[in-house]
């Protein structure tokens, strides 16, 4: 089932990335993309969280009773997130203040246990780390494309920086969380049309 | 009957472990996470109200024990002093007094010889436009220069009397507490 290492590091990028592809973890994905910094921030901070619970997940997958195995990940996982939230609130508060509830949720983010459970139990750890780590970062170019359009629109910033010409009036409906539904559905239906180009060129 | 063995030991230890990893990692953070906050929640207060310092007022924040609350836990004073040429010439006291909508809580600066000299509000949830105007300056500033003792008037904002009202309690608790503690404080 295991591709190549570079395969599994590289899938997370568009072949399936989440959350376009894998139509996962779609909760952090449209709350807290209103920026691209909101969205860079959630994305790593939830790769951190992949990344080791795919690797200790990996390493005791021999260890770890089959009919115990979900309570076990989500202890992994958790001790993970808590150790993010701790870190972010000593040394980034001010993001930590902005993405506030969405951090301990990411214990809850099915692309993690779904990692946890489809991956890293039956893989070694250095393919499970690669596939973490390619997921995450997958994940984290999602969030930070779709904070980054509906900041343009909804702000007329890019990383809060004003790019868009004067006069011009924001869409503040792209903040609102029907702007989030909106922008997610383009970017797919984009995703879609090149897929299908190039399903026709193959 | 092995097996069950085999399943609770696991997952115990693996509990077991993390619980202990995440002991630590909160010990370590618990200083940055304490300074973060202060920095992040008062310190725009404090730096409202003192002025003409050249210390870190944050930094150099001192604890004084100050009782203990009902569980018998000790009650800590954090006071932000500000200091020119390592003298303490005015200090920041947070208090808070009942408000129309929970509490509110007021950081006043105090001078050494007794003068209020700003108030800034951190925490209200007061009515917005009606209450929440007594963070206005049109309000603050009138606590500038009054002497930092009970009795002295004043003006409360119209529609606004019980907001108005827990902004004085929260600032004459902030005095009462600097003169009480006036000797470890200066």
């Amino acid at each position: 089932m295991a591709g190549t290492l570079r395969e599994e590091f590289t899938k997370g990028f568009w072949r399936t990335i989440p959350p376009f592809r894998l139509v996962l973890g779609l909760c952090p994905t449209l709350a807290v993309t209103t920026s691209g910094i909101n969205g860079l921030g959630m994305g790593l901070a939830t790769t951190f969280v992949l990344v080791f619970s795919n690797l200790f997940v990996s390493l005791l997958r021999r260890v770890i009773p089959t009919q115990v195995r979900i309570a076990s990940f989500i202890v992994i996982i958790a001790s993970f997130v808590v150790i993010v939230e701790l870190m972010m609130q000593a040394y980034f508060y001010p993001l930590f203040k902005i993405l506030g509830i969405f951090i301990p949720l990411i214990v809850v983010n099915c692309i993690i246990l779904g990692r946890a459970e489809a991956f890293a139990s039956k893989n070694g750890p250095v393919m499970s780390l690669a596939d973490g780590l390619g997921i995450g970062l997958g994940f984290t170019l999602s969030l930070f494309v779709l904070g980054l359009i509906r900041e343009l629109l909804g702000a007329g910033t890019l990383l809060e920086i004003p790019v868009m010409w004067e006069g011009f009036a924001p869409f503040a409906f792209m903040l609102k969380p029907p702007g989030a539904f909106v922008a997610l559905g383009v970017l797919l239906a984009f995703m879609n049309l090149i897929s299908q180009i190039q399903a026709r060129k193959g | 009957m092995r097996e069950i063995m085999r399943m609770i030991v696991v997952l115990t230890l693996i509990a077991a472990v993390s619980g202990l990893t995440l002991t630590m990692i909160h010990r370590v953070t618990a200083g940055p996470i304490e300074y973060q906050t202060i920095k992040f929640v008062k310190e725009p207060a404090v730096k409202k109200v003192l002025t003409g310092y050249d210390n870190d007022p944050i930094l150099d924040r001192k604890k004084i024990p100050v009782g203990t609350d009902p569980r018998g836990r000790p009650v800590e004073l954090v006071v932000f002093p500000a200091k020119k040429a390592g003298e303490t010439f005015a200090v920041a006291v947070e208090g808070s007094g009942k408000g129309y909508h929970g509490q509110i809580g007021v950081m006043v600066g105090v001078s050494k010889e007794g003068v209020i000299l700003d108030i800034g509000i951190t925490a209200h949830s007061e009515t917005p436009g009606i209450g929440s105007r007594v963070t206005a300056p049109a309000y603050t500033d009138q606590y500038q220069g009054l002497p930092a003792k009970k009795g002295t008037v004043v003006d409360a904002i119209s529609g606004a009397t019980y907001s108005s009202k827990g902004v004085v309690a929260a600032v004459n608790e902030a005095v009462g507490l600097v003169s009480k503690f006036r000797e470890e404080i200066f």
